[in-house]
């Protein structure tokens, strides 16, 4: 089924509120307003957009990778940012409207890297097991491709013929590590025919080559045939970690090679795409500019003026703990 | 009232639990014939889409039950030697024990993670450890140590309809201890000691296999010490109010565990009789554990694991 033009400015305007979004972290964390760890995914705003937005069901579980925090799995499943960006800020978020994580099936934000591949294989089990032709979806980098739990969990999925779709977001670097160091083959979709599965490769800059091969592998998990494996061929624009340093090794990453792939920038060629399909017009591009601008200022406004949390009663990390 | 073995009390509590509720399965390394007999049987019942055979990979049987326990089901992931959940440390120590934290209590992993544990079969260093200590150190995860039948079926049955991980260890020392078990269904709350047996003299505290091996030296020197014998049951939630009651009686504790003597749980049970229960204690508290080594294998194990004489020993010297 083609997308329609409604559908593709909505994938075109999820990618600009993802960067947006990652943008707002990163600054905000510079300024010293945000807190903690930031992962940026910018330039790799394609793989979860596109991915996620028109091929999964409101039921079906999603294990999102750790690039940008999910913010663009969570964009795409119709989640609000406002969770996000407050609890970046350190802050509780108040009067959230839409779904929640759970309603979308977002599961995880792991703190280990490669634990989505087992747990995964739990949610594949249950979409299983309840009959409805749900499906799962893991996605993961390629630093994670070197666990082991991707062995144990993929040849499993493949065993029980369970319904989960495994994407990767190859963006080459596992922090500081480059792939070409730290795996055997060049390609990770190469894999998939050690679980008897089908691997492809795609444009990872590609949102609507992102959307086709992601949907074959998820119309494949709901008919019943097993899992699947997508590699999306990406980048990051940013170091791992921010404050950290941005390298290879130990060295800096080479400029050329950042100046290649932000030719390639997702959202820079969907533009091109649509205006010259005659989608979208300069105007509409200035306009969608203007408003995910605006929200962006709403957004951190709004997170400012989140509590902070103080538990008072330190009860309310007990009742955390454990389910009553 | 019926006559029973321990391993046929788990099996039947799996047996209840999975008629009771079709949410419940258990995975794990060939369950459908199963190692220890527990789960002998239960496919010819309930097939093996809910006794599900897995490859050898430890990680995927906990990491798969507990995912499946994030999305609404109760796995029992069978990881047949307890030794082999240091395999499964992420899934087990961080995702099922913190998840629920973590995610602001939105998720609930109800998953029971059970594994045969303990020594007396000589089966070396890593098929024989109980690593009690490991579970009760970790927030977020609750731990059942059964040392008999009516026991080791009553607090599986809580267990699996527990909203929360519960990590269950049976011993693989106790598989064919035969005791009695009610007629009709029973469950046993965590969190409540059971007196084994009464006494006035000394107060033994003791885990799983230990509970026993207390019990028969008890017997032995009954007609010089009185001794009573405190079981736990679960060690989280851990029951210190029984301990410290029976204490009050006693005045004099010897802690019994077979987990290793170092930051072991004889060591978290005894400062907190310390912090707890100080004024009624008339002697330094004894503790009888295993070495800080590993478990030496075949006839070296008994140098390794604490033996009915060093119990005798230890309730001696508390009385001395």
């Amino acid at each position: 089924m083609e997308l329609t033009q409604d559908q593709l400015i909505k994938l075109y305007t999820l990618m600009v509120r993802t960067r947006k979004c990652d943008e707002l972290i990163v600054n905000a964390l510079k300024s010293g307003k945000a807190i903690g760890f930031f992962h940026s995914g910018q330039g790799s705003e394609a793989v979860p957009i596109g991915a996620c937005t028109f091929n999964l069901r409101d039921d079906d579980y999603l294990y999102p990778h750790h690039r940008g925090h999910g913010i663009g799995y969570m964009l795409a499943r119709g989640l609000s940012p406002k969770p996000f960006v407050a609890s970046h800020m350190g802050r509780v978020a108040q009067d959230v409207e839409g779904p929640t994580a759970r309603e979308r099936g977002i599961h995880g934000g792991s703190g280990t890297i490669g634990a989505s591949f087992v747990l995964s294989a739990g949610m594949g089990i249950t979409a299983k097991k309840n009959g409805k032709n749900q499906i799962t979806a893991c996605f993961f980098g390629d630093g994670s491709a070197n666990r082991g739990t991707l062995h144990e969990a993929m040849n499993l999925a493949s065993v029980w013929k369970l319904p989960i779709v495994w994407v990767c977001e190859n963006n080459l670097y596992a922090q500081y590590m480059p792939l070409k160091d730290s795996m055997a083959r060049e390609d990770i979709a190469d894999l998939a025919s050690g679980y008897n599965m089908p691997g492809v490769i795609v444009d990872g800059q590609d949102v609507l080559a992102v959307h086709e091969a992601v949907k074959a592998a998820v119309d494949r998990a709901r008919a019943g045939e097993g899992p699947s494996l997508v590699e999306c061929k990406t980048y990051r624009y940013r170091g791992h970690s921010e404050g950290g340093p941005d390298i290879s090794h130990y060295e800096p990453r080479p400029a050329k090679e950042l100046e290649e792939w932000k030719k390639r920038d997702p959202i820079k060629l969907f533009r091109e795409n649509l205006l010259q399909q005659g989608v979208l017009t300069d105007a509409d591009v200035e306009r969608i500019d203007k408003e995910i601008e605006a929200e962006a200022e709403t957004l951190e406004k709004y997170a400012d003026e989140c509590p902070i949390p103080k538990p008072e009663d330190p009860s309310v990390l007990d009742r955390l703990l454990y389910a009553e | 009232m019926k006559q029973t073995i321990y391993l046929m009390a788990i099996r039947e509590a799996l047996d209840e639990e999975l008629q009771r509720d079709d949410k419940v399965f258990i995975l794990g390394e060939d369950v459908q014939q199963g190692t220890f007999g527990t789960t002998t049987g239960l496919v010819d019942k309930f097939g093996p889409e809910r006794i599900m055979d897995t490859p050898l990979a430890e990680t995927a049987v906990a990491g798969a039950a507990i995912g499946a326990a994030q999305a609404g089901f109760r796995p029992v992931a069978d990881m047949m030697f307890g030794d082999f959940m240091y395999i499964a440390g992420d899934e087990i120590m961080l995702k099922a024990a913190k998840w629920r934290f973590l995610h602001g209590g939105k998720v609930n992993v109800p998953v029971v993670i059970m594994a045969a544990v303990g020594g007396g079969m000589k089966l070396g260093a890593e098929h024989s450890m109980i690593p009690e200590a490991m579970i009760m150190h970790t927030p977020g995860l609750k731990l059942a140590v059964p040392s008999t039948p009516y026991d080791a079926k009553g607090l599986l049955k809580t267990a699996i309809r527990d909203d929360n991980p519960v990590v269950f260890f049976y011993h693989k020392g106790l598989l064919g201890l035969p005791g009695e078990i009610p007629e009709d269904e029973y469950l046993i709350p965590f969190g409540q000691a059971d007196v084994k047996r009464e006494g006035s003299d000394v107060t033994v505290v003791a885990t799983s296999a230990m509970v026993q091996q207390s019990l028969a030296v008890a017997e032995q020197i009954k007609d010089k010490v009185s001794v009573e014998i405190v079981d736990p049951r679960t060690l989280e939630p851990f029951d210190l109010d029984t301990i410290i009651e029976s204490v009050k009686k006693t005045g004099r504790v010897v802690i019994v565990d077979e987990d290793t003597k170092r930051c072991g749980i004889t060591a978290e049970i005894g400062m907190q009789i310390m912090e707890n229960g100080f004024d009624y204690l008339d002697a330094p508290i004894q503790r009888v554990a295993a070495a800080n080594m590993p478990i030496a294998a075949g006839f070296m194990e008994e140098h390794v694991l604490p033996q009915p004489k060093n119990i005798a020993g230890a309730i001696e010297a508390v009385m001395a």
